[in-house]
């Protein structure tokens, strides 16, 4: 690399890294077997950045989201690797007692119990998820469940870091004691206060009324515009982003993607966005991590990406953007499927070149990270990264035998359910979503 | 639709069903063989005695007529004698209520109490041994006839150990509290206890069972909803997300089927109480369709088929009360 | 009517979990030995006298208790031990407790069927045609269904029995006329005034599965369709709706014979039954005696029990393997 595309880079490298992950493999072990959803998976995010990850559905990333939550239920487990997260306090409070987890400032999170992960959700690490609607309890009303998240706040920061983790504060018999006693109710009043303030902040009108109201009541966009005022109640420094805009419509898409780039501004939180659509990381991003089959397979700033993208998958994605002006011709959707994440179904090669108009021999060999041209944060996990494209050594068509699996495959076995295989929620793939719609 | 006025429909609708049950009791009473006067007294009684009960009775006139001097009665509050004991009806009834309403109240206490706790465990402690025990004892209290388990207890709890009373209960509860009230002494209070606990036991069981199911199936479905990783996510305390959101969200749906279920409980109340000698309203029509006593039988059962509408319609208040989706 | 998904997924689950195979083993060794019960029975279930020489009843062998005679004037304690000839005892009128146990299996069983049957036949096309036909018949024949259920089960039964007597129907035995069994009932009874009456309390149950159903399948395409070419509703309830409404119907079924079963054994317990072969009726008699001789109400309900238990592992494997929603169960 030379010290001329050392310039050229947009983003300064010295910025601290507030999320280290090296290694993270996530499985689950399912009645079929094994399913890879998450493997090796190497990230950096920077504080005060919005990071994209993006794929079609089934690449894994509503897994990674939900890998650095620690939200992975059985049959799911991180099996493998650390989420180093940069918190100077947390570091101290857990240093004598987990000595292997702490590395200076940085906390493996894998490496502390359960509950001390527990006390980070909510005000160190928060999360939107896709579907606003299922995503609230609809017994409850939106305002009592807002002040939930902010009384789990105002609880931790009552608290100094290093009893925080300890101490089991809500007990069985503290919720059955509120059951009876209105005063022992885990909401608190002032909790209340504040989540109509933060629906105000979210731009709901009459939110006294609002708070009130059912998640019923409310319409999709309102009802994510609550989400994200539930996600800022803990004052968390990391907010990650699950497909926020995939189930509202196009023309809220946008309102709810400048609120969330205003509250970054504001905040100056960093933004972990997942997301299968092109437009909305163009829009947001300033780094982005295409993910495909478990892995990340390209990663780089916008520039690095859109324009000086390596990965034959990456191409593909961007050739399926539909563009508004018609300049680039025809929608070109990537031909195959979502590769199965089945163990016992993975070859040891690079999972795109049975789908890769490029395979060469080279790809039967499972490719590592290269460097490439662009950025210095520009790696992809591709040959033609080393070497170009030889006709001579390409795969004979018909090498990985069907490669056109035909759309229902993945359905076929009635008992092999979308979740099984892939834990995220079914989403339109990118070949027909049009991220360009913005 | 408002809470008022669906309540109103659901009133109407439940005094169209309790007119058809009346309707229904007068039916079979009209299509019953053998003569009512035969049956009101004793055999060989002259033909003038058995002519002159009918005349009294009205089963001399048409009976369209018969049907609308029921019907005036019934709204009238007026339900007739009883043909064995000459007795008012009414005052059969209802002396008979509170011990069937104790008996009813202390299995469904038992089974909350029970099956609960019971159900969550199993459901969030999936496949492990306590989730297992939980299943088999479910399994095993919706198969168990109530009136051979209450023989059972009554032969271990009672005969063979001697932990439990076995005869008819010397005190109901009213003059227990009574007694309590005047003298301060809680003794027969205890002993009251004492009584009902294997009745209690005996007729909450199918009911424990059932909770038990329906709770550990429906938290089942419940955990695996998206709402339930968003509140783990927004880092609320999983007592919180366990009892306050999810076992809340599980029960609203199972007050419905526990309202249709009211009739199982009464009908299970009638054996309990022939089992127990509980001297409530079930053994009371076991005695009256002994003998034949219609006008009795009738007022018993009219009794059960009006405290089971109320109870669905309560339920159904309940239901749309704590489910804001259909409040509205 | 009953596809060949639905056939695997009833393998599939059937090959995965332990209960539906205990349920299925032990319903069919219940079902074998209520069909041979003749065979497989000792004594006469019907003859009465068998008692020791002191007049006492015969303990369950691994089992003796002391009891008291008058001998020659005096009262004296005696012990009386069991014999091989009546493995389970004898009851408190003499009869053989394991001959009795294996017919009292028959008429559970037969009651369970004949009278979930009966319900079908009754409550399934009273359902669809309310669903089907919406509206006004539905209103009504909804308001007929809302009024049945407002009578608990086993209270309308009472009704039901005190009105029409208990009628038992004379079944001839086909093993005792084949002369496989001499010295066995010729016939045994059923009754038949029980049979009707759980019937008559249960059908609702299957009329608002029905309704339920027939109500989604009526606005699907294909109803629609054959309606547009002019095929009659009669034709369309019969070849469209009935086969596609048939998943929770079964799992309904599975159920209510248990539930029947458990009818059936009270009504028996009260003393309404008619017909003193069942397993209820020889509870209420062993109640007399629940003291002394224990073991003549607890045999009959493991009876009772086990044939339950085994139903209900049945349909709750139809329930996982079919997957229908069915709101409520009665009993």
């Amino acid at each position: 690399m030379t010290e001329t595309e050392m310039d050229t880079t947009t983003r300064n490298t010295n910025a601290e890294e507030i999320l280290r992950v090296s290694g993270l493999s996530t499985r689950f072990f399912t009645q079929e077997g094994q399913v890879n959803a998450v493997s090796d998976l190497d990230l950096r995010i920077e504080r005060g950045e919005v990071f994209g990850i993006v794929g079609e559905s089934g690449s894994g990333k509503s897994v990674t989201a939900r890998s650095l939550m620690d939200l992975i239920e059985p049959p799911g487990e991180i099996t493998e690797g650390k989420i180093e997260y940069n918190d100077p306090d947390l570091a101290d409070a857990v240093r004598d007692d987990y000595p292997q987890a702490v590395d200076g400032e940085y906390v493996d999170l894998l490496e502390v119990p359960a509950d001390v992960r527990e006390s980070l959700r909510g005000t160190s690490f928060s999360m939107i998820f896709q579907d606003p609607e299922s995503s609230f309890n609809p017994t409850l009303t939106v305002g009592e469940q807002l002040a939930e998240a902010v009384e789990v706040q105002r609880r931790a920061s009552a608290r100094p870091r290093s009893t925080r983790a300890k101490t089991q504060d809500y007990t069985l018999a503290s919720f059955a004691l509120s059951t009876v006693l209105p005063s022992r109710e885990y909401v608190s009043e002032e909790s209340r206060e504040r989540a109509i303030e933060l629906l105000e902040m979210v731009g709901i009108p009459d939110p006294v009324e609002r708070a009130d109201e059912y998640p019923h009541e409310y319409s999709g966009g309102m009802l994510q515009r609550a989400m994200i005022a539930q996600a800022l109640a803990g004052e968390p420094d990391v907010l990650v982003a699950d497909e926020p805009t995939t189930a509202l419509d196009v023309t809220i898409q946008a309102q709810i993607l400048d609120l969330l780039a205003e509250i970054q501004e504001e905040t100056g939180m960093t933004i972990v966005l997942i997301t299968h659509n092109l437009g909305v990381i163009a829009r947001m991003c300033d780094r982005v991590g295409v993910m495909y089959a478990g892995e990340i397979v390209e990663r780089g700033t916008l520039e690095d990406v859109f324009d000086d993208h390596v990965h034959p998958y990456t191409e593909g994605l961007l050739g399926s953007i539909p563009d508004l002006e018609g300049a680039r011709g025809r929608l070109q959707p990537i031909p195959g499927n979502v590769p199965s994440l089945l163990d016992s179904e993975m070859e040891d090669r690079c999972y795109f070149a049975d789908r890769c108009p490029n395979a060469m021999e080279d790809c039967l060999d499972h490719p590592p990270e290269y460097d490439a041209d662009g950025s210095a944060d520009h790696e992809v996990r591709c040959v033609l990264a080393e070497r170009d494209y030889e006709e001579s050594r390409a795969l004979p068509e018909g090498y990985f035998g069907e490669t056109e699996r035909p759309a229902a495959d993945k359905h076929a076995d009635p008992d092999r359910t979308e979740e099984d295989v892939q834990p995220e929620r079914a989403e339109q793939p990118v070949d027909d979503s049009g991220g360009d719609r913005l | 639709m408002s809470l008022g006025k669906f309540l109103v429909r659901r009133i109407l609708q439940g005094i169209f069903v309790i007119w058809g049950a009346i309707t229904i009791m007068f039916g079979l009473r009209a299509v019953s063989p053998g003569d009512p006067a035969n049956l009101m007294l004793a055999e060989g009684a002259t033909q003038e005695l058995v002519e002159q009960v009918r005349r009294e009775e009205g089963l001399d006139q048409p009976i369209y007529v018969q049907y609308f001097d029921y019907l005036q009665g019934i709204v009238t509050g007026d339900f007739g004698y009883s043909w064995q004991s000459n007795r008012e009806v009414e005052a059969m009834v209802i002396e008979r209520i509170p011990a069937t309403i104790e008996l009813a109240v202390a299995a469904t206490i038992v089974a909350i109490v029970i099956a609960i706790p019971l159900g969550v465990i199993s459901a969030t402690r999936r496949n492990q041994p306590s989730d297992y025990g939980a299943t088999l004892f479910s399994l095993l209290g919706i198969s168990t006839p109530n009136f051979w388990l209450g023989l059972m207890l009554i032969l271990v709890l009672g005969v063979w150990t001697g932990v439990f009373p076995t005869g008819r209960r010397p005190v109901g509860l009213g003059e227990a509290a009574m007694t309590f009230a005047q003298t301060g002494s809680p003794g027969d209070l205890f002993t009251w206890l004492r009584y009902i606990t294997l009745p209690a036991l005996t007729l909450g069981t199918y009911f424990t069972a059932l909770i038990t199911r329906l709770t550990r199936s429906g938290m089942i479905d419940e955990l695996g909803k998206p709402y339930v990783t968003a509140s783990r996510a927004k880092g609320l305390p999983n007592v919180l997300v366990r009892y306050k959101h999810v076992l809340r969200n599980t029960m609203i749906p199972i007050i419905t089927v526990l309202g249709l279920q009211m009739g199982t409980l009464m009908g299970g109340a009638v054996i309990t109480e022939t089992v127990f000698n509980w001297p409530g309203l079930g053994l009371r029509l076991i005695d009256a369709l002994d003998a034949r006593d219609w006008p009795l039988m009738q007022g018993i059962i009219l009794f059960i088929a009006v405290a089971f509408v109320v109870i669905n319609i309560v339920v159904d208040g309940l239901y749309s009360y704590l489910n804001p989706q259909v409040r509205e | 009517m009953i596809s060949d998904r639905v056939k695997s997924n009833l393998k599939q689950t059937l090959s995965e979990s332990l209960l539906p195979k205990i349920g299925l083993l032990l319903l069919v060794s219940i079902v074998l030995m209520a069909i041979f019960a003749p065979l497989l029975a000792t004594h006469d279930p019907t003859r009465t006298g068998y008692y020791s020489e002191q007049g006492s009843e015969y303990p369950p062998i691994g089992h003796e208790y002391t009891t008291q005679v008058a001998s020659e004037g005096e009262i004296a304690e005696i012990t009386v031990e069991p014999t091989s000839e009546h493995v389970l005892g004898t009851n408190n009128v003499g009869q053989d407790v394991y001959s009795r146990f294996l017919y009292g299996a028959r008429v559970s069983l037969l009651v369970g069927i004949l009278g979930t049957t009966m319900a079908l036949v009754i409550g399934v096309p009273f359902g669809l045609i309310s669903g089907y036909y919406g509206g006004r018949v539905d209103d009504g024949l909804m308001r007929i269904a809302d009024t049945m259920l407002a009578f608990p089960a086993l209270v309308l039964a009472l009704a039901l029995i005190g009105v029409f007597g208990e009628s038992p129907v004379m079944v001839p035995d086909p093993f005792v006329m084949a002369g496989l069994a001499d010295g066995m009932p010729e016939s045994i009874p059923i009754p038949g005034t029980v049979t009707i009456v759980v019937a008559l309390v249960t059908w609702v149950w299957f009329a608002r599965v029905a309704r339920g159903e027939a109500l989604s399948i009526r606005n699907e395409e294909y109803v629609k369709a054959a309606r547009s070419f002019g095929t009659s509703n009669r034709t369309i309830l019969l070849k469209h709706v009935l086969p596609n409404s048939l998943t929770p119907i079964i799992v309904l079924a599975s159920i209510q014979v248990a539930t029947i079963i458990l009818i059936e054994a009270s009504l028996a317990y009260l003393g309404f039954s008619g017909t003193t072969l069942s397993w209820g009726y020889e509870i209420e008699r062993g109640q007399d005696v629940l003291r002394t001789r224990p073991w003549v109400a607890m045999i009959p309900g493991i009876g009772i029990v086990l044939a339950v238990i085994s139903i209900n592992l049945l349909g709750d494997w139809f329930r996982d393997a079919l997957d229908p929603n069915i709101e409520g169960e009665a009993r």
